[in-house]
């Protein structure tokens, strides 16, 4: 099936119609329980029922996939096994940095996992770093109620589509009062299509993926995770769909990064859903880079007393990159804490939408609530839209927001130019200013010092 | 029950004896219920309009029947659109004094305290009374000037060149469907026109009255300030207390030329059972200035969002809202700016106070053109909650297309906070004054706005509801 690190795509026969009965199979044929089959055919008849989102639906007003024949692509590309790191893509070597045998790791290719490791220092813990489908085999009680808890399967129909498609993913597991000893680092790769032998001259086959992720974290134990997106710029289009549920326990603490890094070619789709029990805190990074056009729904609920969530995201755009991000902290119980700081850039041609959401529920007393979103216009054809909101249920609460957009502030450049910085320099040194505090909170350096690496380069 | 529980207890409590009355039915035309072309056709042979304004009435109306609801700002899926008077004629002609408005209709705005405040406070006024402007009076002073304050139905008869240049042009039939149905079925209203440097120092008034059950009210405002001219418009609107419910449809537009200023002032404390949905836009032009200043106390659910179309460099335009709802009320409030052309400026400012079970919000819009550099645009919401049953929403929305602008949103959710609560009570002021205090601070910046009489009652509302909630 696989050929040299290029991948052979083809087409499904019938199209996007046929994708989800195929699914199935596979999925009988991996032994997969029951109850994940029977989510699957579920969402499968949501596939069936709805169409796919349009301008009409407030979460889809400002965004679309465009040209995007989703049909056409490969859903079940296959990915090369990889014996150890040294059998992964170059770029994913250059960004593990040396520093693989110290991490909980796992690397999707294309639609399969193709590396899972889990060092003795996590594995004597009691830590779970495996693929998804293995822990369907493996740990089937710990994924029932989780799996697919979080994420609405009727939100839309790339909602629905993804449960229905689910292939490859990753299951985190962290026992009761652990404190995971390394860090673990969750790689999504996807290679570029090779045409088919027998397909036509320019006929491009790209690749179509849907892993989900499952992290729970049991009361009292804390780790860090890192969700990265990573491809190279190909020719053809690609989907990514991907769906995350994380789980924080009791008095339970995560940092989790979700950076993606996706080449040019990539459309990118994906649910992340966050649940934070009494006491718990969740420390969340996003950032979005790459990609083409890029819609995220990050949604994150406080169901217990003293539950916190502290969550920072960049967007940084050129040419035409399109970046969506929706957020919702969901405050379901009292005495509940979340902090939310986006920042987008963007250039040339670049446009954002930051859509953002505070629910205050009813009773959910001394909710503590904030939401910022500053958006830096580096060129008079990109365009922001910032559309932060409040639904507050409650009385006993501080719940404030605030939103910007501008460019470059005259004053900070007149400042730097003053002290004999061109201005291109001090554009420069502006920028990196506006990203630096969300970069800051990039829980390991060599994957802060790359993404800085980065902006720089995209700065220009 | 302690005022710091409940801070606002009062407001609109005496309104069923204060407005909440209604006269005997009294009409001389009452078109049947519902809504179809020979009902619009009825209204437009009534008035004796000119064949232009059937033609643009029935066409709006097809454009009504084709739009949607809106799915969002509040619940409409209530209101029974086949079971309303789309057209109530409350007299045969308009007054000219006071003396010649019937007896009935002269008692309520007597009640409503019209006349005095004519005397004491204005330049002019109107009264609308169903779908009809009563009396219409303007001081000869000004009328010399040139400037027109008349029904528009009136201006249509009498001006109808000047009419037929400006109306429809800010807010075509095809904005959306209440609009459409605005201009498919408008009665009364009031039409300014402020010549050239033409200072009215005074306020203009018109007050809107319900009186009908199951009446839809539809009056169409515009206003024209020429260049360097000056007015500041004042509308009032109080309906009898129904059990079943009625509807309210404005239309305004306004345009502000080179240098010119116009305010705008609502207060609209439509009973608890009138649907409020209120079509509002300004065109400002070089130079001028547009301020709406939007007071939402009653209705049972108003959509409104005052907007701003920014047209040329140096326009300005502020929005100062403030929406209270008590029980049963939703406020869907709001303001827009639209930023057109370079070097424009706005500034919103929302006070909302939500209690007993309403939900009062804050909707709006700052969209900056792609070539309008140099914008500069604030929007600050505040809200305050007074119980655990009420609720708050701020939806802002920003489209911003161009780099070299300046763009802010705030909003606060909060309750009367302890601290101040603390201070002022430890300074031996009682609770319930301390708590009058911070709700009358909160809406300061707004009622200072206020032409004097409505920041009076405004203030003695507050203190009203403070007296009635000791103990």
């Amino acid at each position: 099936m696989t050929a040299g690190t290029r991948t052979t795509t083809r087409p499904v026969e019938g199209g996007l119609d046929a994708w989800p009965a195929l699914a199935l199979e596979r999925a009988v044929r991996a032994n997969e329980p029951a109850w994940a089959l029977e989510q699957r055919r579920k969402a499968a008849e949501v596939v069936a029922r709805l169409p796919f989102p349009d301008r009409r639906l407030e979460l889809w007003r400002r965004t679309d996939f465009g040209t995007l024949a989703l049909g056409e692509l490969d859903p079940f590309a296959p990915g090369l096994k990889a014996r150890n790191v040294d059998d992964l893509p170059a770029a994913v070597i250059a960004r593990l940095a040396g520093e693989a045998s110290n991490l909980g790791l796992l690397v999707q290719r294309n639609s399969d996992v193709v590396l899972e490791q889990t060092p003795p220092a996590l594995a004597q813990q009691g830590v779970i770093v495996c693929s998804l489908e293995r822990a369907l085999r493996e740990h089937p009680e710990k994924l029932e109620h989780r799996l697919g808890a979080l994420i609405e399967t009727d939100l839309d129909r790339y909602a629905a589509l993804h449960q229905a498609m689910r292939a490859g993913g990753a299951f985190v597991w962290v026992p009761d009062g652990v404190q995971a000893a390394l860090p673990i680092r969750l790689i999504q790769w996807l290679d570029p299509d090779q045409p088919s032998a027998g397909a036509p001259a320019g006929a491009r086959t790209g690749v179509a993926t849907a892993p989900a992720t499952v992290i729970a974290l049991g009361r009292g134990a804390s780790a860090t995770v890192l969700e990265e997106c990573l491809s190279e710029t190909a020719d053809g289009p690609a989907f990514f769909s991907g769906g995350t549920e994380v789980f924080v326990g009791e008095d339970a603490k995560l940092v989790y990064g979700h950076l993606q890094d996706w080449g040019r070619n990539v459309v990118h789709y994906s649910n992340q859903r966050a649940r934070i029990e009494r006491g718990g805190e969740l420390q969340w990074i996003q950032t979005f880079l790459g990609g083409r056009t890029t819609k995220t729904n990050s949604y994150f609920q406080l169901v217990g007393a003293g539950a916190r969530a502290y969550v920072h995201g960049f967007m940084f755009g050129d040419q035409r990159q399109h970046f969506d991000l929706h957020t919702l902290q969901k405050h379901l119980a009292e005495q509940t804490t979340s902090d939310l700081f986006i920042k987008s850039a963007l250039k040339d041609r670049a446009r954002s939408v930051y859509q953002g959401m505070i629910q205050v529920a009813h009773g959910a007393q001394r909710t503590d609530a904030y939401q910022a979103n500053r958006n830096l216009l580096l060129s008079d054809t990109a365009r922001a839209d910032s559309i932060p909101g409040l639904e507050i249920l409650a009385n006993d609460v501080r719940c404030t927001h605030g939103a910007t957009v501008g460019t470059v502030d005259a004053e900070q450049m007149y400042y730097l130019m003053t002290r004999g910085l061109p201005r291109n320099d001090a554009q420069r040194l502006v920028v990196e200013g506006f990203f630096a505090p969300v970069l800051d909170r990039i829980p390991l350096e060599s994957v802060r010092e790359q993404l800085r690496g980065m902006i720089q380069a995209k700065i220009g | 029950m302690t005022a710091s529980e409940n801070p606002t207890g009062g407001i609109r409590d005496s309104y069923t004896e204060k407005y909440g009355f209604h006269d005997a039915d009294q009409f001389v035309f009452k078109a049947r219920k519902g809504l179809d072309p020979e009902i619009v056709r009825g209204i437009s042979q009534m008035k004796g309009e000119p064949a232009w304004m059937l033609e643009f009435r029935l066409k709006a109306l097809e454009t009504y029947r084709k739009k949607p609801l809106p799915r969002w700002g509040g619940d409409l899926s209530q209101i029974d659109f086949d079971d309303i008077y789309y057209y109530v004629k409350p007299t045969e002609q308009e007054a000219k004094s006071w003396e010649d408005v019937p007896a009935d209709m002269k008692r309520t705005f007597d009640r409503l305290g019209i006349p005095e405040a004519e005397q004491k406070f204005l330049s002019g006024v109107g009264a609308q009374y169903d779908s009809e402007v009563v009396y219409h009076k303007i001081k000869e002073n000004l009328e010399k000037l040139g400037v027109l304050f008349l029904s528009t139905d009136h201006a249509l008869r009498d001006h109808e060149e000047l009419f037929r240049r400006y109306f429809a042009t800010v807010i075509p039939p095809t904005d959306n469907k209440f609009a459409a149905l605005n201009s498919a079925v408008w009665s009364g209203g009031s039409f300014i026109y402020v010549p050239k440097g033409v200072r009215v120092d005074v306020p203009l008034q018109a007050y809107f009255r319900i009186n009908t059950k199951d009446m839809g009210q539809f009056e169409r405002t515009l206003i024209i300030v020429d260049e360097g001219a000056y007015v500041h418009y004042v509308e009032g609107c109080t309906a009898p207390t129904y059990s079943s419910d009625s509807l309210h449809s404005a239309v305004v537009e306004i345009i502000v030329k080179a240098g010119g200023r116009c305010r705008y002032t609502t207060i609209q404390n439509w009973s608890n059972n009138v649907y409020n949905l209120v079509t509002k836009r300004a065109a400002a032009y070089r130079d001028a200035t547009m301020e709406w200043v939007d007071g939402n106390l009653g209705s049972k659910l108003t959509i409104k969002y005052p907007a701003i179309y920014l047209m040329e460099p140096g326009a300005h335009g502020e929005v100062l809202s403030i929406a209270f709802a008590g029980k049963g009320q939703h406020q869907d409030a709001g303001a827009k700016a639209v930023h057109v052309a370079p070097n424009t400026t706005s500034k919103i400012v929302s006070k909302s106070i939500s209690k007993d079970g309403g939900r009062a919000g804050y909707r709006g819009l700052i969209k900056v053109a792609r070539g309008a550099v140099g914008c500069r645009s604030t929007v600050n919401c505040d809200a305050l909650i007074l119980d655990d049953i009420s609720r708050s929403d701020t939806y802002p929305t920003m489209e911003i297309e161009e780099d070299q602008v300046s763009i802010g949103h705030e909003a606060t959710v909060s309750k009367i906070g302890d601290e101040q609560l603390f201070y002022l009570t430890s300074r031996g002021v009682p609770k319930d004054e301390a708590a009058a205090m911070i709700v009358a601070g909160f809406i300061e910046p707004v009622v200072k706005e206020l032409p004097m009489e409505y920041a009076v009652e405004m203030n003695r509302l507050i203190q009203l509801q403070m007296e009635g909630s000791v103990g």
